[in-house]
């Protein structure tokens, strides 16, 4: 019995097999906003953000902040001063797919999520943040939005209840960065997207300089989740201390990558087992369990590893966005670094100086080992230019540069030191 | 009072200050660039980086916990914080580079990225020798460099706007001057482009960066990027002198510095000023530098039957004295707001001594020129030092038709254009005997001067010019003249920035010297002529007799002024009744 319990038995709830799920109608006639219109009319604010404390939901954005709490977080309420709820749908971590499965097959489950948490933190309108590649779900939650509007279901008086909550779709216009919290307000406010200085936190002062939520699309997805069956249902699915249902994206050398929705704390070698294995029956030589920027783990180190905050903290990684990428026994470790060193240097905003000059510096050394040119000296500066960078940053994109550099070279260094040249060259006799 | 404790030494605070400008406050050094204390802190240069740590407090009782020792148990950060983004709170316990290791270490990578990229032509740069980069790449930098990679290369001599130049490869993105165009001068002309390694500040398109104060981002600028079009690759910084001065463009009378070499004011920046300009100063305050430069005369001259001939000293000055003789009580004095309280004092003297009247000063308002901020409807430095003296706004209907009918026999003209101004034709100064003080051959009113006396410019001489707000603030000279004047030649060495050297090692090129006199030098002369001694005499005495008899210049004498410049009485307390609303 692993934390996730009887999970060959476990039933979908964030993307149920229900076909065109994702129309109005459709989720209407399985019971969808029932749950907003018996919270609107039986809890209290407060009640609301009980539930979700209660429920024991972690972000799934990839910091795994408690949803609860955070919402707790916002001030009283005062009458002339605007509050916001936004939404983070910029998903672009390499590896991260699963929000856009949510949008296209049950964005309403969304909305709910998002009408339940203004409703939670006495707020009127939310920002729905949307990176500008997801156009196609973009015109999709466009149409389903109007419907929501026609329904009554957003906007003035909805559900006749006398509240107001508006929904604002935004388009992000592709950049990485910009899926950080501030660095999101500041491209909603038409802005630069150069990531704030925390604090002030958005709870004090986000959007426009009001206090706001930012919430990731699954978690918000699971907020009618939790106070539609309860608190106690929620609490009681996967791992004690991270539970929940988790949708989990599978990519890399497997035989049916894609998202899985299974509980938290899945045991790793079960969901590898779940993706159909590895491809050609090859062995596993690393996996990167949550989004690019997550330490990766070599094959060795993932016996009895569950997917969830606490054991992957204790194998030297972290769940990020359960984005997990399979590796096989060929791939080449320093060209996959590489990709990812020139991710993060295509991606870094330039604000502050140790990642704006240090990932490009990165990806420089790395193509040159991968080059054949590199030195074994190399890699220890590029150790160096790790810890340079680790920690001296406005927002933790420098961070997230440098721990996958960091760990894989320590992780996979005979990978890297084959492909350098000697320090000492053999002398002829 | 609360207490921080920086490097082991404690130190008291008020209010809510950032840990960088308290340590800047207090003299402990912190290498920074993007920090400027008039504008937002966005923290992103990461050079100010310091350990800061707070004492434990117990939680139920909030006593500060103690160790074995007895000392407090201080909690650091877990990360370095920016100090310029930190504000100083009771207790807390901050290492710098001097005491803490880790900092030590960060500072110089910061250093260290910073240099990776940036093109090293300091030989070639006009930020050389003031760059802060280059000045704490030297104290807090690495030694070498372990880039071995080819640099980002970035748009070079980029014309952002009709004074600016933008090297982006010099770069630092530091957005100070993007920061100066939306928060200060709220312009908005400029903006970052690009992402990442490749950013770099430019225009929007379409947009051409040519606001009025556009080249306080040259200032503003840590590394040389941003530079000045009429001052790129004339000098270096060290074949300069800077000497702390006013500007004279307008009534705002904005500090600055005139930096000179071989005695030509090659440009002239801001200088800091809380209470008249802060940091700032616009662009045609900068640009005046060339009025010291051209167009300045070559010695004095007097009108003879045979036309104009240049004359010495003695001949001119003696010839003024005979003029003003002739005219007595017909001859009339136009004072100056271009001139100093000083001089205008000495022309009041001179009216007495010669029994001839004070017409006023020629106002020169150019409607609409102010901004209300740097700039002013009012292009004389000096209105109201004239009229605390007592001289008013001419009235030029009366005075025109007083000149046109021949009743002037002699003008005496401090320091401005009449003819310019509009007040008299030359035509109608036919009959009149002219004697003028001027600044550049280019005075309208030099064709009907009999007497042609070249006056030292506010670069050359020693005064007080009070500006429009009340604000007396005395100049010294910047440059030398052909003359000797031992006055000046003392201040000179005083205004010094070093004050060490000798007087003479910076204007050695005689080609430059200008042959005049200030008025305050010139007037004395005429008067000795005459047979009349004024007392005192000499700009600073002057300044201290004026101070002591004259109620609206209370207070103000020249070791009160300084460099800064004191607030003088209300206007309303001296102005007559009559003349309220001129201004």
């Amino acid at each position: 019995m692993t934390k996730a319990g009887n999970w060959q038995s476990y039933e979908r709830v964030l993307l149920p097999p229900v076909e065109n799920l994702h129309h109005l109608d459709v989720y209407r006639a399985h019971g969808g906003y029932e749950t907003l219109k018996r919270v609107l009319k039986e809890l209290e604010p407060q009640e609301v953000t009980a539930q979700m404390k209660r429920s024991g939901l972690r972000g799934r954005g990839g910091a795994g902040f408690p949803t609860g709490l955070k919402w707790s977080f916002m001030p009283p309420v005062k009458p002339d001063v605007p509050r916001y709820l936004c939404c983070n749908a910029d998903e672009s971590e390499p590896g991260t797919f699963k929000d856009r499965q949510l949008m296209e097959y049950n964005p309403h489950l969304l909305f709910e999520g998002i009408l339940i948490a203004c409703y939670a933190m006495s707020l009127n309108a939310c920002y729905l943040y949307v990176r500008g590649e997801y156009a196609s779900w973009i015109t999709h939650l466009e149409e389903e939005l109007a419907k929501m509007y026609n329904a009554n279901l957003a906007g003035k008086n909805m559900l006749g209840t006398g509240h107001c909550m508006d929904i604002v779709l935004h388009k992000g216009a592709g950049a990485y960065i910009c899926g950080e919290e501030t660095s999101l307000m500041e491209s909603l406010e038409g802005k630069r997207a150069y990531p704030r200085i925390k604090p002030p936190f958005p709870a004090q002062s986000g959007i426009w300089g009001y206090p706001t939520t930012i919430n990731n699309v699954e978690t918000l997805a699971c907020a009618p989740l939790i106070l539609g069956k309860g608190a106690d249902w929620f609490a009681g699915i996967g791992a004690e201390k991270n539970p929940g249902p988790l949708l989990y994206g599978i990519s890399g050398h497997v035989n049916r990558p894609g998202v899985y929705e299974y509980p938290t704390g899945m045991l790793i070698t079960d969901l590898l087992e779940i993706a159909g294995g590895m491809r050609g029956s090859k062995k596993l030589k690393a996996l990167v369990p949550g989004g690019a920027s997550v330490p990766v783990l070599r094959a060795d180190m993932i016996e009895g590893v569950t997917m969830d905050v606490e054991s992957l903290r204790e194998a030297g990684s972290m769940l990020g966005t359960a984005g997990m990428l399979f590796l096989d026994e060929d791939t080449d470790m320093v060209a996959f670094l590489r990709r990812v060193a020139h991710f993060y240097h295509h991606e870094s905003c330039g604000q502050c100086t140790p990642c704006r000059e240090g990932t490009g510096w990165m990806e420089n050394l790395i193509t040159r080992i991968d080059d054949g040119e590199g030195n074994l000296r190399d890699l220890d500066l590029l150790l160096d230019l790790c810890d340079q960078m680790e920690g001296r940053t406005v927002c933790a994109l420098a961070d997230a540069a440098a721990w996958p550099v960091r760990n894989t070279i320590k992780r996979f260094r005979e990978d890297f030191e084959r492909r350098c040249r000697p320090a000492v060259w053999a002398v002829n006799a | 009072m609360p207490q921080v404790i920086i490097d082991g030494k404690s130190y008291e605070f008020e209010g809510r200050p950032s840990l960088l400008q308290f340590c800047l406050d207090h003299g402990i050094e912190l290498p920074h660039f993007c920090y400027h204390p008039s504008m937002s802190v966005p923290a992103n240069c990461r050079q100010c980086l310091v350990d800061i740590g707070a004492p434990v407090r117990d939680r139920q009782t909030g006593e500060i916990q103690v160790n074995e020792q007895g000392e407090p148990v201080i909690q650091y950060f877990p990360k370095l914080q920016t100090s310029c983004s930190h504000i100083v709170s009771d207790g807390q316990v901050v290492h710098t580079a001097r005491s803490s290791g880790k900092v030590k270490d960060a500072q110089r990578d910061t250093l260290e990225f910073l240099l990776i990229n940036h093109p090293l032509d300091c030989p070639i740069c006009d930020q050389a020798g003031h760059c802060p980069l280059q000045i704490q790449a030297y104290k807090y930098g690495p030694e070498g460099s372990r880039f071995e990679f080819r640099k980002v290369h970035k748009p070079k001599k980029v014309k952002l706007g009709p004074r600016v130049v933008l090297d982006a490869e010099r770069c630092i993105n530091c957005t100070r001057c993007v920061r100066f165009t939306d928060e200060i001068s709220k312009s908005g002309q400029l903006t970052i482009i690009e992402r990442g390694v490749k950013n770099y500040p430019i225009t929007p398109p379409g947009v051409s960066f040519d606001e009025p104060y556009s080249m306080n981002v040259i200032d503003l600028c840590p590394v040389g990027a941003l530079t000045s079009v009429d001052f790129r690759f004339q000098a270096r910084i060290w074949e300069m002198a800077s000497t702390p001065s006013i500007t004279t463009t307008n009534a705002k009378g904005s500090n600055c510095h005139l930096w000179v070499r071989d005695n030509l004011v090659l440009r002239i920046t801001p200088r800091a000023n809380p209470d008249v300009n802060e940091f700032w100063l616009p662009d045609e305050d900068r640009l005046a530098y060339r009025r010291f430069n051209e167009d300045r005369p070559a010695g004095p001259s007097i009108t003879a039957e045979t036309g104009a001939a240049s004359s010495s000293w003695d001949a001119s000055l003696q010839r003024a004295a005979e003029i003003l003789q002739r005219a007595g009580e017909n001859a009339v004095f136009i004072a100056s707001a271009y001139a100093t309280v000083e001089d205008n004092w000495m022309l009041m003297q001179l009216a007495d001594a010669v029994g001839g009247q004070v017409a006023g000063y020629i106002p020169h308002i150019d409607p609409g020129h102010g901004d209300g901020w740097l700039c002013t409807d009012d292009r004389t430095p000096n209105r109201q030092g004239c009229e605390r003296l007592g001289i008013y706004p001419i009235d030029g209907t009366l005075w025109r038709a007083r000149i046109e009918s021949g009743e002037v026999t002699a003008l005496y003209v401090l320091e401005d254009d009449p003819v310019a101004s509009g007040l008299c034709s030359v035509e109608s100064l036919a009959d009149t005997e002219v004697i003028l003080h001027y600044h550049h051959t280019t005075n309208q009113t030099l064709p009907a001067a009999c007497v042609a006396l070249p006056a030292a410019m506010v670069a050359e001489t020693i005064g007080t010019f009070v500006n429009e707000s009340g604000r007396a603030q005395r100049v010294i000279p910047a440059k030398a003249i052909k003359g000797t004047n031992r006055t000046l030649m003392m201040q000179m060495g005083l205004s010094r920035a070093d004050r060490h050297g000798t007087p003479f090692d910076r204007w050695h090129n005689e080609s430059h010297y200008i042959d005049c006199k200030p008025s305050w030098e010139m007037i004395p002369m005429i008067t000795r002529a005459l047979g009349t001694e004024i007392n005192p005499q000499g700009p600073r005495k002057i300044m201290q007799h004026i101070s002591e008899t004259n109620p609206a210049f209370a207070g103000a004498t020249h070791d009160a002024m300084g460099l800064t410049g004191i607030d003088l009485c209300l206007k309303e307390s001296f102005q007559p009744a009559h003349l309220e609303g001129t201004h």
